[in-house]
């Protein structure tokens, strides 16, 4: 069975308990063996650089070295954190003095250091390039049968953080969710932000972006979106009424997390594949 | 039966098609001239082929026949070929190149088809001496440019550093061209002072020499340029000859640095092996360096070491008409060499499928403006090679730089950019100064090599216009001056050369509320390239300044503030109390009303979940009003090293 770190992201254990529910059972169902780092701390989430980058980057770097310590790489189910963790190693990796000033205070607070052998894997690359799409395949027990959005967000689509998948161009959500009896929806804003950062200081243009986002996929012929990045899928979920309610657009859709949908199609809750294909086929949001 | 070895076509065509209609293959009219096809030709290229390219071997010969014929056709007699290896008829001696069956590569470097004259002007000493004055390595940089470019005038530059250059050594130099900034208040570089010291000790008589001076200096300062007509003055009064008026260059010196160097290297490089400048050869100096400059630079596809096989591609070509208010898509398939530039293609498909379509061409590779936006990547139309942009099923999808209107096909309106850019003042604006030093020598204002190679490195940015581009917010913010704008003030207000009213108002314009904060996710920014990464990296850093210089007040700081405590906290990130200290009690209770908190609730049940998870998730308030309760916002584990980590770099959460 293979070792990965589990590293839920900034929310998944408290406002996005969903992708927390699903995450255990899918992997246990795929035969991958999360390793829990309850020393992990928040990665600053791009907020924290604002002030600190130093700050941010050895916060993150910490959580990399917990990982290292255990010999195994890092899988998140959050594009933020991805990202974070990519451009904080690639960071790192390309300034060496730079990298001994971290470890050094990592050193001193926490008595690790992180050489930059564990890498950081998001949950949608880790599925199709390390457990492969003919084993997601084989194992779906509840094809989920409806026309589905897959949004990145613009976090994890840049150099070194997509895994294989083009950067520009990205396919891997969309072969994932031909590999779940899915039919997936091709649309332009997949890979644009829906302002999740300013969600609190710039509501305005993030509830446009989040609309514009909706109204794209759902134009296209979308029942309901998925999202790779959980800071992202509380916007296209939870604030998706008041999104279209500010911009005049159709929004209505149900939104679900990446490790939702896996889990769903894999056979877990049933009861809530259920209510989701009720409310992507009949209620509609 | 004779074998054409090239074919070319020269001026005043009246594009009468009498050559296509007899050798289509080999003839082709634009609107203005007949041109000789690309595929017959090694090079590659669709011009009039009067840089003498070579056909390729079995159409000189399946074609020589028609190719005549054209040739005694054309009513104005001005197509031209050679037969190869053999006679030729009387247009031979005009040919561009020498040798009929000589290689490409040869075929450029020879001096064929110059006059006996100035063929006499490259016989003998060629040497150019480039001396350079420079304290933040721009002179530096351009005596280097200078230096390159010289090559194409057969002229063998040396570029020196006056630092340690012996004034003897003036003496019998035939050509020297000098470049210099001019430091503090009026003085000579740190590199030239003691040459300068040198020359007037010595005074070497300077008869012989042929010389020119490019002076780089700031006009808000009273001494414009001293170093340089100081340099003039000297030269000019120990005997030497001014090849060419000194070029005084302000602030922004490649415009007029460039208009210096064109003029003076076929000036200079008329000073014979005897030292005396051949004047009436000038004109047909600047043609034969331009010459070498052209065969670079104008071809349809580009030339040069890279060179990749053709491809098929599909196109989805973006139109607007603006007079029909009516936009829609070309589709379009065919081949080009991989190695080609969307602007190869742009000007293949304007050429050969629709002549109307609009879109802006470069001047040299990486020309700022001509960004497109092609198969989701923002590039720049002459730099983007075909073979790096498209997919693997060979498909383009071309459309206009994103979040800017459009005025046509692929051009994009920048006004709006150049406005907020006039308004923004991003160009230096230095105080006064009265030639001050500090107690340690530095003269005040002056740039350490240090702080100048960290603002050069932050500032290698190919086009703010694409960077302007890049935001992902500017589409749904009209009134938002994006980041194109922000990052040249805020590398302009990190320059320390920019005076303190500018800085001050340039930090004052970038905390208003279309300025950086305007930007809501700057990760969209960072993605696209090495120009987006700086970007991204540059408005986060004045964000930083920004928070500092507030004491984190305002949304944007009470969220970074209260995101780091936090964190701090209790090593997670608490949503409740950031709703809380963000928007405020009222701010926090608006979510139940405008339904964000009812989705929240009702996420998980919707999809049948428990309720009590929705309610977790939520993180109601008394948090946002009181105590963070454990059972929603736990430390983590090992609590106190993430306390110490905060603490040793940052005390301020």
């Amino acid at each position: 069975m293979a070792k990965v770190a589990y590293y839920p992201g900034n929310t998944a254990r408290a406002a996005s308990m969903e992708v927390e529910d699903c995450i255990v059972p899918l992997c246990k169902t795929l035969g991958i063996d999360l390793v829990e780092i309850p020393k992990a701390s928040s990665d600053g989430g791009n907020i924290i650089s604002q002030a600190s980058a130093k700050l941010q980057h050895s916060l993150v770097a910490r959580n990399l070295a917990l990982a290292e310590q255990k010999g195994i790489d890092i899988m998140t189910t959050c594009a933020t954190s991805h990202a974070i963790m990519c451009e904080t190693a690639d960071t790192l990796a390309a300034d060496s003095l730079y990298a001994s000033q971290l470890n050094n205070l990592i050193a001193r607070t926490s008595g690790i250091e992180y050489s930059g052998e564990s890498k950081s894997r998001h949950l949608l690359h880790y599925l199709v390039e390390e457990v492969g799409l003919d084993k997601i395949r084989d194992a779906v027990v509840n094809p989920i049968n409806l026309n589905i959005a897959g949004y990145y967000g613009s976090n994890m689509q840049r150099e070194g953080a997509c895994g294989d998948d083009d950067i520009f161009l990205p396919s891997y959500l969309e072969q994932l969710i031909t590999a779940l009896g899915g039919v997936p929806i091709d649309f332009e804003l997949k890979c644009q932000s829906v302002g999740a950062p300013s969600l609190l200081t710039l509501e305005g243009t993030a509830m446009a972006m989040t609309a514009a986002v909706l109204s794209d996929a759902k134009q296209n012929g979308a029942d309901m979106m998925v999202s790779a990045c959980t800071i992202s899928h509380s916007n296209l979920d939870s604030y998706q009424s008041r999104a279209g309610k500010l911009t005049g657009k159709d929004t209505a859709m149900p939104v679900v997390h990446l490790a939702e949908i896996v889990a769903f199609a894999l056979g877990h809750y049933p009861d809530r594949l259920a209510q989701l294909r009720t409310r992507a086929l009949i209620i509609g949001s | 039966m004779s074998v054409i070895a090239k074919v070319w076509i020269e001026e005043d065509c009246i594009t009468c098609d009498a050559c296509q209609d007899i050798c289509p293959e080999v003839f082709q009219l634009t609107d203005e001239t007949s041109q000789i096809v690309a595929a017959v030709r090694v090079d590659g290229q669709f011009d009039r082929n009067t840089g003498g390219a070579l056909l390729k071997a079995n159409f000189g010969e399946e074609f020589a026949e028609y190719i005549e014929e054209a040739a005694e056709a054309c009513p104005v007699e001005i197509i031209k070929f050679e037969v190869a290896g053999g006679a030729a008829p009387a247009a031979e001696a005009e040919a561009p190149v020498a040798a009929a069956v000589a290689p490409v590569a040869e075929a450029v470097t020879v001096s064929a088809g110059t006059s006996d004259a100035l063929a006499s002007v490259f016989a003998g000493d060629r040497t150019l001496t480039i001396l350079f004055g420079s304290q933040t390595g721009n002179a530096a940089g351009l005596a280097e440019k200078t230096a390159k470019l010289a090559a194409n005038y057969e002229l063998n530059a040396n570029v020196v550093d006056m630092e340690g250059y012996n004034p003897a050594n003036l003496v019998g130099a035939k050509r020297v061209l000098i470049i210099t900034s001019t430091w503090g208040e009026g003085e000579m570089p740190d590199n030239a002072e003691d040459f300068w010291q040198g020359v007037n000790s010595s005074s070497p008589a300077l008869a012989g020499v042929s010389y020119s001076v490019c002076a780089i200096g700031d006009s808000s300062y009273d001494e414009y340029c001293k170093a340089g007509t100081d340099w003039d003055e000297k030269f000019s009064a120990l005997g030497g000859t001014s090849i060419q008026q000194i070029q005084l260059c302000d602030v922004d010196f490649d415009e007029p640095w460039s208009q210096w160097v064109n003029s003076v290297l076929p000036r200079i490089a008329c000073v014979d092996d005897s030292g005396t400048f051949q004047e009436s050869l000038v004109g047909e100096m600047a043609a034969y360096g331009a010459g070498g400059d052209d065969s670079v630079s104008s071809g349809d596809f580009t030339p040069g070491t890279v060179s990749m096989d053709e491809i098929s591609v599909s196109i989805q070509l973006f139109r607007y008409c603006p007079s029909a208010a009516e936009s829609g898509w070309d589709n379009i398939s065919c081949s080009i060499p991989a190695h080609a530039t969307i602007e190869d293609l742009l000007v293949a498909i304007q050429q050969d499928v629709d002549g109307s379509l609009a879109f802006r061409r470069g001047t040299t590779g990486g020309t700022p403006t001509t960004g497109v936006f092609v198969n989701g990547r923002i590039v720049l139309a002459d730099l983007a090679r075909i073979s790096d942009v498209v997919d693997s099923k060979g498909s383009l999808k071309i459309e206009p730089a994103p979040g800017l209107p459009i005025i046509r096909d692929l051009i994009v309106d920048l006004s709006g950019y150049e406005a907020a850019r006039a308004r923004a003042e991003p160009w230096m604006r230095a105080d006064p100064r009265e030639g001050a030093r500090l107690l340690n020598g530095a003269a005040v204002g002056t740039m350490d090599a240090s702080s100048a190679t960290i603002l050069h490195q932050k500032s290698d940015i190919l086009s703010y216009q694409l960077v302007q581009s890049m935001s992902d917010t500017s589409v749904y913010d009209k009134s938002y001056e994006g980041p194109g704008v922000h990052l040249q003030q805020w590398l302009r207000a990190e320059d320390p050369r920019c005076g303190g009213e500018q800085r001050r108002s340039i930090i004052s314009s970038l905390n208003e509320s279309d300025g950086v904060w305007a930007e809501a996710d700057l990760s969209s920014i960072a993605r696209y390239g090495s120009d987006g990464k700086l970007a991204a990296r540059g408005l986060i850093e004045a964000r930083a300044h920004l928070l500092n210089a507030s004491d984190y007040s305002g949304k944007h700081g009470r969220l970074v503030k209260w995101y780091g405590r936090s964190v701090k906290w209790t090593g997670n990130v608490n949503e409740t109390t950031l709703y809380r200290q963000v928007l405020g009690p009222l701010g926090l209770v608006s979510n139940i009303f405008n339904g964000v908190s009812a989705r929240m609730v009702l996420g998980f049940t919707r999809n049948g979940g428990p309720p009590i998870r929705g309610l977790q998730g939520l993180l109601m308030p008394p948090a946002g009003v009181g105590k963070i309760p454990n059972m929603i916002n736990s430390k983590v584990d090992a609590h106190h090293e993430v306390v110490s980590l905060f603490n040793e770099i940052d005390k301020r959460f």
